[in-house]
């Protein structure tokens, strides 16, 4: 005898109980539902993010319904994603493309669909989204060139370490530094043609051959995580980081280490869990047919070592993911 | 042996056979989708999350057909991820130079038939066993890709690729009187009906011609079909170029569907399309297998994985899932051999 269909259909069981979530049929009770799709859902970052969104559903009383790749660059995947929330109908939409270019035929299918979409963390390529809800990069990129600056006394020589070709979030940072770092006459910037690339192995030896060619360095900025943790490791070889304010931009323990020790003078940190809550918010609105700003800025703050223990500082440091356990 | 072939006696009881092999994934399939019916919310049944399910499994099931010839052949294709990626790229690539759809295509294809033409060239030249000279194209083919893309994607105009995999096709192109009674069930991606042309062939070519009883007499029992005059070395170069070339054109697809070329794109792919053909009853011992199993795999997987996301269940469960299938799947090819065996 052939035994496939009964084993197919033991298998096709066992889909159906580990598929039997019970959070779908809370759908029944008319709840408005809301896709969050971020771009991954492992990283820290993505778990603030989601504990926003959460905290802003419950105060609305919708439904929001947290779904991303397994993959940070699976691209495929992501697309697959929202097309499946289109099929299932939700209300709306929160996504946060992993490509600027690559989520845009899925979204034009939900905007086709009546689906707002609203665009947060990165931009999208569409002119069709509800509103883009993410941090202004060149403000922080000017705060960051604003707090060197005060710290170098206006003057001195500076080098900016740049992330990586084509990244648009970074690229704007880099530019507002550099307007901001501009304005005061008596600073010189000595780099700002050099790249540490995608991976902390990188930075740290671009950040070493630029501390090996400018031994008279006094503030470097660095626009991203990566980068700003290589460039901490070279100064640390070096025994220079007493020598050289330094700023960095996004927090990871490594950083915030540093930042303790006053081996990195400031950083600038984004506030995930606010974009969370407010992409959510711009979500229902639009849904309710309310206006929606179709910029919306999440906030960014430098963070010099001696404040440190603020309880603002610690609270974007440390976010209260506690709403995710229960 | 697979009594398959028309020319030996007991045609029938080998056909009744046949449709028993077919019944097993079509009946697990239909259950998936009825059970999911069920528990999904409504939109799981519409027509327009069919035609969704039906995009969704293009990928696959096209790099499926390729491998449904490996393995029926007693090989195995590893690399089907990485060659799909580089396809994808080289597509970008000469999208990005201006050689326009048709030859960017072509060369898309082509990629994917270069990594196939390596890994026939070194499991037939060298005899090397196949999973070993796949796994390490699945190496080489996916750093290839991040060579030639600069380890980043790339971004080139999609021109007439990217509506290949639309689901709202534009059918200005078509007859008028057949655009307005085209039922709107047909009016499915394109890169569907590529799909169904491409296994329609496939099939033909595996059950009606001299190069698919080679294959499967191959798979069956190598040394015997040497002795029978099967130019072994030559069938088995030529399995692996078409497999190559069918994933080469699941990049291409990729491409249109991504519109971006992605170097990173597929990754674990392979194991997708060989459990796609397992399901659809082929036996990694080579010797079965057919296309419309390997289509009806492709079809239960990409379902299982749209049921999962419509009703709301996270990503953990759904990998669990797939890993089961797997097993469950490989499962029975043993139960088939012993029977068959027996």
């Amino acid at each position: 005898m052939n035994q496939r269909p009964r084993l197919a259909a033991a298998l096709s069981l066992l889909a159906l109980s580990a598929c039997g979530d019970p959070s779908s049929s809370e759908a029944a009770s008319g709840a408005l539902q809301i896709a969050v799709v971020p771009k991954g859902t492992t990283h820290e970052f993505w778990k603030s993010v989601h504990a926003g969104a959460e905290a802003a559903a419950r105060d609305l009383g919708v439904e929001v319904i947290w779904k991303g790749p397994i993959r940070e660059d699976d691209r495929a995947e992501q697309i697959q994603i929202v097309e499946n929330f289109v099929v299932r109908g939700v209300d709306g939409i929160v996504l946060m493309p992993m490509d600027r270019k690559a989520l845009v035929t899925p979204a034009e299918e939900a905007g086709g669909q009546g689906i707002p979409v609203v665009v947060a963390d990165s931009d999208l390529d569409w002119e069709g989204r509800t509103s883009f809800v993410a941090t202004d990069n060149r403000r922080g990129g000017e705060l960051a060139g604003e707090a060197l600056a005060e710290m170098m006394g206006g003057e001195g020589s500076v080098i900016l370490l740049r992330y990586q070709v084509g990244s648009a979030s970074t690229y704007e940072r880099e530019e507002g530094f550099l307007e901001a770092i501009g304005k005061a006459a008596g600073i010189e910037i000595i780099s700002s043609n050099q790249y540490a690339g995608a991976t902390n192995e990188g930075a740290y030896q671009a950040s070493e051959n630029l501390l090996n060619s400018f031994k008279d360095v006094d503030g470097i900025f660095c626009p991203n995580e990566s980068a700003a943790f290589g460039m901490l490791r070279a100064l640390q070889d070096s025994g220079r980081t007493d020598d050289v304010a330094f700023v960095g931009f996004d927090a990871s323990d490594k950083l915030v280490e540093a930042l303790r020790a006053g081996e990195i003078d400031a950083l600038v940190l984004q506030d995930p869990v606010r974009m969370g809550e407010l992409s959510v918010r711009a979500c229902v609105a639009a849904v309710r047919g309310e206006a929606v700003d179709p910029r919306i800025d999440t906030g960014v703050v430098v963070v010099p070592s001696a404040s440190i223990d603020d309880p603002s500082v610690q609270a974007l440091l440390k976010p209260d993911l506690s709403i995710l356990d229960e | 042996m697979e009594a398959e072939d028309p020319t030996t006696p007991g045609r029938s009881a080998a056909a009744a056979r046949q449709v028993a092999d077919i019944l097993g994934p079509f009946l697990g399939l239909i259950v998936v989708v009825a059970l999911f019916g069920a528990v999904a919310p409504e939109g799981f049944l519409s027509v327009f999350n069919a035609k969704t399910i039906a995009t969704q499994t293009v990928i696959v099931g096209l790099a499926a057909i390729g491998a449904t010839f490996i393995i029926r052949s007693g090989g195995i294709d590893l690399s089907v991820g990485s060659a799909i990626a580089l396809a994808s790229v080289v597509t970008a690539l000469a999208m990005k130079a201006g050689l326009g759809e048709v030859p960017s295509a072509l060369l898309g294809v082509l990629a994917g038939a270069a990594v196939g033409a390596v890994n026939g060239g070194l499991v037939t030249l060298l005899k090397l066993p196949p999973f070993i000279v796949t796994l390490g194209t699945l190496g080489a083919a996916r750093g290839a890709a991040k060579w030639l893309a600069d380890e980043q994607k790339v971004d080139a105009p999609s021109g007439g690729l990217k509506p290949f995999m639309s689901k709202n096709p534009d059918l200005s192109g078509l007859p008028g009187f057949i655009r307005e009674n085209l039922p709107d069930w047909l009016v499915l991606a394109p890169g569907v009906w590529l799909m169904g042309l491409a296994a329609l062939a496939a099939a033909f070519l595996l059950r009606r011609t001299v190069f698919g009883t080679w294959t499967t007499a191959i798979g069956s029992n190598e040394p015997t079909a040497r002795l029978c005059g099967v130019p072994v070395e030559r069938t088995k170069f030529a399995i692996y170029v078409f497999a190559g070339a069918m994933a080469g054109l699941a990049g291409v697809l990729q491409f249109g569907r991504l519109t971006v070329g992605d170097p990173t794109t597929a990754m674990g792919k392979e194991l997708d399309v060989i459990a796609a053909v397992v399901i659809g009853g082929a036996s990694l011992s080579g010797g079965t297998g057919t296309i419309l199993g390997a289509m009806i795999g492709a079809f239960l997987m990409a379902t299982l994985a749209n049921g999962c996301n419509l009703s709301g269940v996270p990503n953990f469960v759904q990998e669990i899932l797939v890993g089961a299938i797997i097993v469950s799947a490989v499962t029975l090819d043993g139960f088939r051999s012993r029977q068959r065996a027996s």
